[in-house]
């Protein structure tokens, strides 16, 4: 609307000299460290260019392909579940309940909470081995189980820990139902259809966009998961929850090969970004937009 | 304090499109002008380059003396009310009106007696503290504009500001808008795309279509001698009819025309038409009348009804003139009720031959020669 | 009852495949799913009660173990202690290091405050800057924007680190709030651009006819409208910002420089025999100031989490 386009970037400049400075350049100098040996304590001049050597021997690494084989289960598993409860809940919820607000609220708590330094130390002592899982275990009749302590169960309990915020999905499903005109489930109830056709072919397709933006959202946010594995298992046992930022993490400021982490992280970003770009293609096939989408500006 | 505003050989293009297409027009000191048109003929651009909220690809902009074109909306001397009013959500009434002028540095006992002026011409005084979410429609639209009041612009220029309200209230402040500018005396520039608000408002109206003024004058004026049949159809409701013939013969006093249903003879200076030259008649509904069975008529043209819409005071009549118009029926005017008759029914209908607009097949009015001279009763 | 056509292109395919759906699916199914829709609210409710209960545990545990003393934290199952006591809070507080939690929350504060402040201001005026001017590229700058809300930190994570090295910033919270001021986090610049655009810009015009630059515009008429949106952007910064875990673990070395995130971690590596109790009772404040901003601001929340998906 204002025809100053000077005035226009000034307004912007803070971005765009934040994208240069804290973006664009980390993320360049994070490939080209990948192909370099660069120890943490070394002066800039000492960074040796190696070629792909850090990468070939990622591909050897046995910790690696654990941590990425770790990182995709855990991705796959986390995902589709919250996204499924989030659904769930939010179609439980859209109702006319007195005490919505209340639910919606406690719901929630959980994601504003849960990626806390605090909700991890408490996951720590709620899965101890006689923590309060335990405890409701053997009160059941089951016997304990060690769940940090053991290779097969540490990871469950990282999952439960990012399953467990479902909260801002639920949120966003939510207000997509509720987005949702009455007059089509009135449209669709004097056409005949049943509860489960209403909702698979009236819902559900009009949902798609939400379940789109939520399906991406946690993707990445899952692929990054970090504060989990350090505080509640510290990567173990037997590096059985050592996903991959954590990882990144270790080589970097632990072991100081600069250069082997910095590699380690553009795989991951290749990933993810290989991983949207598939699902932003594919979705002509199955997200049905109400409106025009209009990008931007 | 009422200035002109000339606008000379105006264009604007957005991109590659033109939406203004050099207009040339100038408004008289205390006009009520009001630019209508279809959506998208560029009235509205226009409004705003003469506000300056658009600056012109080429031309110039005159208000009062001054040459504007280049020249900042807070300094031409301009107030403009806004099609959604655009009222500061979180201040009172009297603080929207207020802001310009503190803006402009005005002081504050300044301020508050040009408020309270404006507020007292527009029966504001008591909605003065109020916010906006908690006026009605009506009185939203007195605050804008009070806004534009307390400027004591030289001009004000109105962005469709009846159009979000609804029918009833539309009526009402229309007399309002009237009124006022009797009281003012000031330059008013409308835009609206209804056609009644032209009419009814205007002491000149600039008919637009397209990017380009197709009639400026004044609203009778436009009515009874439109130049082109654009003008014809768009003022008038229910609009003109248009049908096509061709001219049998034309002579200094009248003019027959063929139609497809038959001759039509016009009272009219037919001098310069050729015979067999494509024309269209153009007749506006109320000038028909239905004619009961019996003498036969020189004028008469046969159709069947299609539908009757009886208004009470009086009928809009749907007629077909032959098998291929049932879909695009003439429609006609006639006070009272039409005697009883079924669709399908015969009917017969005579135009009144002084009443008639010939246009020529690129749309423009063919005027006659010697008009005046000739036609009589 | 009025017949409605439905406008949405979505219809249930033929009348003749409606009105035996039985047919197109195993039956048992159906009276579950039939069950599962036609929710009364009885069963809603005790759905949602259920579930929730489930879900808040863990919290209630927390607090209930902050409040007993450390021998009976493991004892059982149920939220009551049976000897109530402060312990935990006072010694929690104390710490085993040479600071006290005073310190630790003081640092929390001195981190999230510059940049819930810095991200406010600069968002604003950059989204201004997208939402109302013609800018040369603007389309491009805009995906960008999206596009680093996508991103992979732990991308970015070492360079940062050795730039803000070079800086000398180490063991300082600088690194942790200066980026903030350049509106690097593009969701928010994202939602007030969002939030911007749902309102027509004649109520700015009017602005400038008035006489106002785009400054006064903003500052006069803007951001009172979009409020919400930026109360929201502040709300969401100071929850992410008390939970920042990685950028303290990063940056700063210095014990007497941990915000309580730090501190946090520290008192369950200290020793084997952690004092649960203290360690439950810090964590519980911990959340205290996250948990009173959510609870009188939820609907900023709410609405905030809606305004960049729905409508995005």
């Amino acid at each position: 609307m204002y025809t100053n386009r000077a005035v226009g970037m000034a307004y912007v400049s803070p971005f765009l000299i934040g994208l240069a400075l804290f973006l664009l350049f980390p993320f360049l100098a994070s490939l080209g460290l990948s192909f370099t040996d660069y120890r943490l304590q070394d002066r800039w001049s000492e960074a040796r260019f190696i070629g792909a050597d850090n990468y070939t021997q990622m591909f050897a690494d046995h910790t690696f392909r654990k941590s990425l084989w770790t990182t995709l289960i855990y991705v796959l598993i986390t995902v589709p579940l919250k996204l499924v409860f989030a659904l769930f809940i939010a179609f439980v919820l859209n109702f006319k309940l007195r005490g919505i607000n209340f639910f919606r609220t406690a719901y929630y708590l959980p994601s504003i909470l849960g990626g806390s330094v605090a909700i991890a130390v408490v996951w720590r002592y709620v899965y101890a081995g006689d923590g309060l899982i335990n405890q409701a275990l053997t009160l059941a009749g089951f016997g304990t189980v060690n769940w940090l302590g053991e290779p097969s169960t540490a990871l469950v309990t990282i999952i439960l820990l990012r399953t467990w915020q479902f909260g801002s999905a639920m949120v966003v499903f939510l207000a997509g139902l509720q987005g949702i005109p009455q007059d089509l489930y009135e449209a669709a109830k004097l056409d005949g259809a049943g509860p489960w056709r209403t909702f698979s072919r009236v819902t559900l397709p009009l949902l798609t966009p939400v379940v789109f933006f939520n399906f991406i959202m946690q993707s990445v946010q899952a692929f990054q998961e970090f504060n989990g594995p350090y505080v509640v298992t510290g990567g173990g046992p037997l590096k059985s929850t050592y996903l991959l930022p954590l990882m990144i993490y270790e080589e970097a400021f632990k072991y100081f090969d600069l250069g082997y982490a910095s590699a380690i992280s553009w795989f991951l970003f290749v990933l993810i970004g290989v991983i949207t770009a598939i699902a932003f293609t594919s979705q002509r096939y199955w997200v049905f937009y109400a409106q025009d989408r209009e990008r931007a500006p | 304090m009422a200035s002109s505003v000339e606008l000379k050989r105006v264009k604007k293009r957005f991109g590659t499109v033109e939406a203004v297409k050099a207009v040339s027009l100038s408004i008289e000191p205390g006009e009520f002008a009001v630019f209508v048109g279809p959506s998208g003929c560029g009235k509205s651009t226009l409004l705003r380059l003469i506000a300056g909220l658009e600056a012109p690809s080429e031309g110039s902009i005159h208000i009062g003396e001054r040459d504007v074109t280049y020249v900042h909306p807070s300094k031409r001397g301009i107030a403009m009310v806004f099609q959604s009013y655009a009222l500061y959500p979180h201040m009172s009434v009297a603080q929207n009106m207020a802001f310009g002028l503190e803006i402009r540095g005005f002081k504050r006992e300044e301020v508050r007696a040009k408020v309270a002026r404006a507020a007292d011409i527009l029966q504001l005084t008591e909605l003065l503290d109020r916010k906006p979410r908690a006026l009605s429609g009506g009185q939203r639209q007195r605050a804008a504009i009070g806004r534009a009041i307390v400027r004591e612009p030289e001009v004000f220029l109105l962005d469709e500001p009846l159009s979000n309200l609804d029918a009833a209230l539309r009526g009402q402040v229309r007399v309002e808008l009237a009124r006022l500018h009797a009281r003012l005396g000031a330059t008013m520039i409308y835009v609206t795309h209804d056609q009644v608000e032209a009419m009814t408002l205007a002491s000149k109206i600039i008919v637009m279509n397209a990017g380009r003024v197709e009639q400026v004058g004044a609203p009778l004026e436009l009515y009874h001698r439109p130049a082109n049949a654009f003008v014809a159809g768009f003022l008038g409701s229910p609009r003109m009819n248009f049908l096509e013939g061709s001219v049998t013969s034309a002579h200094a006093e009248q003019v027959v025309v063929a139609l497809a249903s038959g001759p039509v003879l016009l009272s009219r200076n037919g001098t310069g038409l050729a015979s067999g030259a494509r024309v269209t008649l153009g007749v506006r509904p109320e000038d028909f009348r239905v004619l009961s069975d019996g003498p036969s008529y020189r004028n008469a043209i046969e159709g069947r009804l299609v539908l009757a819409e009886r208004l009470g005071a009086e009928t809009l009549v749907h007629v077909a003139l032959d098998a291929a118009s049932l879909a695009t029926p003439i429609v006609i005017k006639i006070a009272g009720d039409l005697p009883a008759g079924a669709p399908g029914a015969k009917l017969r209908l005579a135009i009144d031959p002084d009443k008639c607009h010939l246009f020529d097949p690129e749309g423009t009015a063919i005027s006659e020669a010697a008009a005046k001279l000739s036609v009589s009763a | 009852m009025r017949a409605v056509a439905p406008s949405a292109p979505v219809r249930p395919s033929t009348p003749a495949a409606l009105s035996n759906p039985a047919s197109l699916r195993p039956p048992a199914l159906g009276q579950f799913a039939r069950l599962l829709m036609n929710l009364g609210p009885t069963l809603r409710y005790s759905v949602l009660i259920g579930i929730g209960f489930l879900m808040l545990y863990p919290l209630l545990w927390m607090v209930a173990g902050a409040l007993k003393p450390n021998h009976e934290i493991f004892s059982g199952i149920g939220l009551i202690p049976q000897a109530p006591t402060l312990e935990g809070f006072a010694k929690g507080w104390q710490t085993s290091t040479e600071y006290t939690f005073t310190t630790y929350f003081l640092n929390t504060f001195k981190i999230v405050l510059p940049k819930v402040v810095l991200t406010v201001i600069s968002s604003v005026l950059v989204a201004f800057g997208f939402a109302r001017f013609h800018l040369p590229g603007r389309r491009l700058w805009f995906g960008l924007l999206i596009a680093t809300v996508l991103l992979p930190k732990s991308v970015l994570l070492i360079p940062q680190y050795l730039m803000f090295r070079e800086f000398g910033w180490l063991d300082t919270f600088l690194p942790l709030y200066v980026p903030s001021a350049f509106a690097t986090e593009g969701f928010f610049v994202f939602m007030i651009v969002q939030f911007m655009r749902s309102f027509p810009p004649e109520m700015e015009e009017a602005a400038v006819i008035d006489g106002c630059n785009s400054l006064q515009v903003l500052w006069h008429v803007v951001v009172p409208v979009i409020m919400p949106a930026v109360i929201s952007v502040a709300l969401f910064q100071f929850m992410w910002s008390m939970n920042d875990f990685l950028g303290p673990l990063l940056y700063l070395s210095s014990v007497g420089n941990y915000p309580i995130s730090l501190a946090l971690k520290m008192s369950i590596d200290v020793t084997e025999a952690t004092a649960w109790n203290e360690v439950l009772a810090m964590s519980t404040l911990a959340l205290l100031p996250s948990l009173l901003v959510f609870f009188f601001a939820q609907r900023y929340f709410i609405e905030g989490v809606t305004l960049g998906s729905v409508k995005g």
